[in-house]
């Protein structure tokens, strides 16, 4: 007599929470959700096509603004596909200047990840201290090369220039404040029951499912899969130094929280290193004045704050590049939302969606 | 003019106005107070630009909701729909009548003033009836709507505060147990004369009691952590969506007003109403009672009224305190806690002071 | 590898809220913290000196003469387009000097990828300035000509 009929409702383009412009399409029977198909293209600029139009210098700026959060990663991904092209010898200072400015990168993308999730779950004052913090990493940043947010600090062969005057010292001030407020962000966080109930078995991804769909960074280690490119395929001048990767058990939404988290500490931990070791020596390797290389392509991978981070770049031989194919963390991590919501009820979905770490600029290009 | 009239009309009128106007006044100033004292806590600044400090933001909020357009909804049922915000605000403001704000009479111009509009002797039966009216205008509001997401919020903040209600009730019964009255004002004379506020009463203090009054009431206000309904990012945005101007500050009007009463409530209940902080220490049982002793009556009553309200202050801070620490419930999260947890307590709650003061006498 | 632990807390901790308390006193204690605020525009940002404003240019402190050599590396450089340098010969006969530069401030993307080419070094006739602050009711306006580059626009003090 009484039938149930699905009901669609949008969540988005413009939301308060959806991280960008993001356009979810429920499929809610009552409250639970049936299905989540993401609609995305709403920030679409045409990265790619750009990058075939643009000399290879010239590129490194649209990389700034693909994923805005993490550009410095943006930015050395694809400055190192460009020096693999051409076979360019990066000399070490400038690896371990390059290894410094990604990690600090990370530790500022991990801090705007938990603002924002936070304040989707109605911790607000989690958002202000975490800004706080990347203020803090952001004048860093303006510090080194002039900018906090579209940093385009590296050049094919190395980097900008070398750290200005009491670069270290501030960036050693920073990191040690940073363990006490870290400490602080888990007092209000990690052990809170209200947290708690929100984030623990919401969203849950088994590793061999996140593995088929492609799910890479933190989303991935927090199923348990033990995969990271920094000791995977090492890049810059990983390979010298210590540091482990969190892994989490369970694959929900509070474990991703704890990876993160741990993973700040971890970034801060390479980066004392890198600090103590930095070599001396010259900050850019030998370069032709005009960047033309062979004719070839390589794919080459970054450990970005979302996943992994890849450059396809195929030359033809002429100043720009024939093809030149961004490979997005949260673009390949955004297909699992189905996964992840499938069961829950509505209010989930944007826990769903703060977890996965979404930078709509990264998925859209 | 008849005493009886001066004393049951006149009087009384003015002490209702008096009232109302305050309370207005305070809940404009404690929207800006809530947005300076979180903002405090994330470390950064409040409004500043209106006045000095910001003071007279209030004044611009008001100015701008008065001068949007009144939106009415296609097809949307005109009288409820006009009749709602006004069914929620009415009960929050009436509630006010038995809250006695000090405890010494005051003879002015002859007449003797008492600090309280009116004190009947089931007061606290007559604000548990009251403060449910409140759940009618929600409905009515998100009915009025014609529009769905509205009517679902509407119905789950209902559903919310009608169930909070129980918890609230078994808490305020452990209170009439101790005090034997129902009436407000007898509620705090039993505290004086018990010598301790219910809160540190001896040998079983009602710390149990005011947590749960405290987290009900929350509850029943939709404030954090319980405001799923109308949190701004969620996706059903709560039984106000189709509300602008006057009639949507209407509705905040009410939240806040809500939430001065159950300050008002808890400082009566639990926290000894007007009586000064060193009632509980031995030694200093009067002292502090009269901070303006070449007044006489009417620096008791003053002195009254400024312990009732720092405990009001105190109450209202907790409130913000922790709408800017925790994260939301989700709405199932929440009605779990509500039936599972919090009425279990009430009613252990309610034993225990049962046991403990058949065992006292 | 590092197993991250999902710990409870203990029964009693739990009963008696403790982690909630924990969460009240770290925003308690903010409460009298200073804030982090910069009341712009009373105060104004204290800029790093690598700080990327907008491109502007400048002439050698000693020299004489413009210092731009019109050798149009940074219109070749830049990826937006902006920069359009009109040569002229130098009165004296060495060399080339600007008649017209225009910059379109509409486009440049700020990357300062004009100022790594300039062959005048070590202090270069294209810098990145201090300048941020550029609104502008039409967009003609933001059309540079070779006089606001040497200038920069002029910034109407805000006044409250």
């Amino acid at each position: 007599m009484f039938g149930t009929s699905e009901m669609e409702i949008n969540l988005g383009p413009q939301h308060p929470s959806t991280h960008g412009v993001l356009r979810v399409k429920l499929s809610l029977d009552g409250e639970r959700i049936l299905d989540a198909k993401p609609i995305i293209g709403y920030l679409h600029r045409g990265c790619e096509k750009l990058g075939e139009s643009r000399a290879f210098p010239q590129a490194i700026v649209y990389t700034d603004r693909m994923d805005y959060v993490a550009a410095v990663n943006e930015n050395i991904v694809y400055v190192e596909a460009v020096e693999r092209l051409l076979g360019v010898e990066v000399p070490p200072r400038a690896q371990y200047m390059r290894v410094i400015l990604s990690e600090f990168q990370r530790i500022a993308s991990h801090l705007v990840w938990l603002a924002t999730h936070a304040l989707d779950l109605g911790a607000m004052s989690v958002f202000l201290y975490c800004f706080r913090e990347r203020e803090q990493i952001l004048d860093l940043f303006e510090g080194y090369c002039g900018a906090r947010l579209t940093t385009n600090a590296v050049r094919i062969g190395g980097m900008y220039e070398d750290f200005p005057e009491g670069w270290v010292e501030e960036a050693r001030r920073f990191l040690e404040i940073l363990p006490a407020r870290l400490d602080e962000y888990h007092k209000l966080l990690t052990k809170n029951r209200i947290w708690l109930e929100r984030t623990r078995e919401v969203g849950v991804i088994a590793g061999d499912v996140a593995l088929d769909y492609g799910v890479t960074g933190p989303c991935l280690r927090a199923s348990g899969v033990a995969y990271d490119s920094r000791k995977a395929i090492p890049y810059a001048a990983y390979r010298e130094f210590e540091f482990d990767i969190p892994l989490g058990t369970r694959g929900d939404t509070y474990d991703r929280y704890l990876v993160r988290m741990e993973e700040m500490r971890q970034s801060r931990r390479i980066i004392l290193q890198a600090l103590d070791r930095l070599p001396d020596g010259e900050i850019r390797g030998k370069t032709p004045r005009r960047i033309r290389p062979p004719k070839g392509e390589v794919y080459h991978v970054n450990e970005g704050p979302r996943g992994e981070l890849g450059v396809y770049l195929v030359s033809d031989g002429t100043d720009n590049a024939y093809r030149c194919r961004f490979r997005s963390p949260c673009f390949v991590n955004l297909q699992a939302l189905p996964e992840l919501c499938r069961g829950h009820l509505v209010a989930d979905v944007v826990a769903v969606i703060g977890t996965l770490d979404i930078v709509l600029g990264c998925i859209d290009r | 003019m008849s005493e009886t009239v001066l004393k049951s009309v006149v009087v009384p009128a003015l002490q209702i106005a008096l009232v109302v106007a305050v309370l207005l006044g305070c809940v404009a100033y404690l929207v800006l107070l809530e947005r300076k004292i979180i903002a405090f806590m994330q470390v950064r600044l409040g409004p500043r630009r209106v006045g000095p400090h910001g003071l007279l933001q209030p004044v611009a909020d008001i100015l701008k909701l008065l001068l949007k357009e009144d939106i009415l909804p296609a097809r949307a049922d005109r009288l409820v729909f006009y009749l709602a915000p006004v069914i929620l605000l009415l009960p929050a403001l009436v509630a006010f009548a038995v809250i006695p704000f000090s405890g010494t009479p005051v003879r002015v111009l002859g007449v003797e003033v008492r600090p309280w509009i009116t004190d009947i002797n089931v007061g606290v039966l007559f604000l548990l009836a009251i403060s449910s009216l409140g759940v009618y205008g929600i409905v009515m509001a998100g009915w009025a709507s014609n529009s769905k997401y509205p009517l679902l919020g509407a119905l789950r903040s209902a559903a919310q505060m009608v169930s909070y209600e129980i918890p609230l009730g078994l808490s305020v019964i452990s209170i009439l147990m101790l005090a034997q009255t129902a009436s407000l004002v007898g509620i705090v004379r039993a505290q004086a004369e018990d010598g301790s506020w219910f809160l540190f009463w001896m040998p079983y203090p009602q710390i149990v009691g005011l947590f749960l009054y405290f987290v009900s009431a929350i509850a029943e206000t939709n404030r954090a952590p319980f405001d799923l309904p109308e949190a701004e990012t969620e996706l059903v945005a709560g039984f106000h969506t189709e509300y602008s101007g006057m009639k949507f500050a209407f509705f905040f009007l009410a939240e806040y007003a809500n939430m001065i009463l159950v300050a008002c409530i808890v400082t009566v209940l639990f926290l000894g109403g007007w009586l000064p902080i060193t009632l509980g220490i031995p030694g200093l049982r009067g002292a502090l009672s009269n901070l303006l002793p070449f007044w006489g009556d009417a620096g008791a009553a003053l002195t009254g009224l400024l312990w009732f309200g720092i405990k009001v202050l105190v109450v209202l801070y907790l409130y913000l305190w922790i709408r800017a620490t925790f994260p939301r419930y989700r709405y199932d999260q929440l009605m779990r806690l509500g039936w599972k947890w919090l009425i279990p307590l009430g009613l252990a709650h309610l034993v225990v002071t049962g046991i403990v003061l058949l065992a006292a006498h | 590898m590092l197993q991250m632990a999902r710990t409870k807390d203990g029964f009693l901790k739990r009963l008696f809220l403790v982690e909630l308390g924990a969460g009240l006193w770290v925003t308690l204690k903010h409460q009298f913290r200073p804030h982090v605020t910069q009341e712009y525009p009373a105060e104004r940002p204290e800029l790093r000196p690598r700080f990327r404003g907008m491109p502007r240019l400048r002439d050698h402190p000693e020299v004489e003469g413009p210092l731009c050599v019109a050798c149009n590396q940074c219109a070749i450089a830049c990826p937006d387009s902006c920069i359009t340098v009109i040569a002229e010969s130098r009165p004296g006969g060495k060399g080339k000097q600007p008649r017209q530069f225009y910059i379109d401030y509409e486009r440049c993307c700020v990357c300062g990828l004009c100022v790594d080419p300039c062959p005048t070094k070590p202090i270069t006739a294209i810098y990145m300035s201090h300048d941020f602050e550029l609104a502008k009711l039409e967009r003609d306006q933001l059309m540079t000509d070779m006089a606001g580059l040497y200038e920069g626009h002029e910034r109407k003090a805000y006044e409250r």
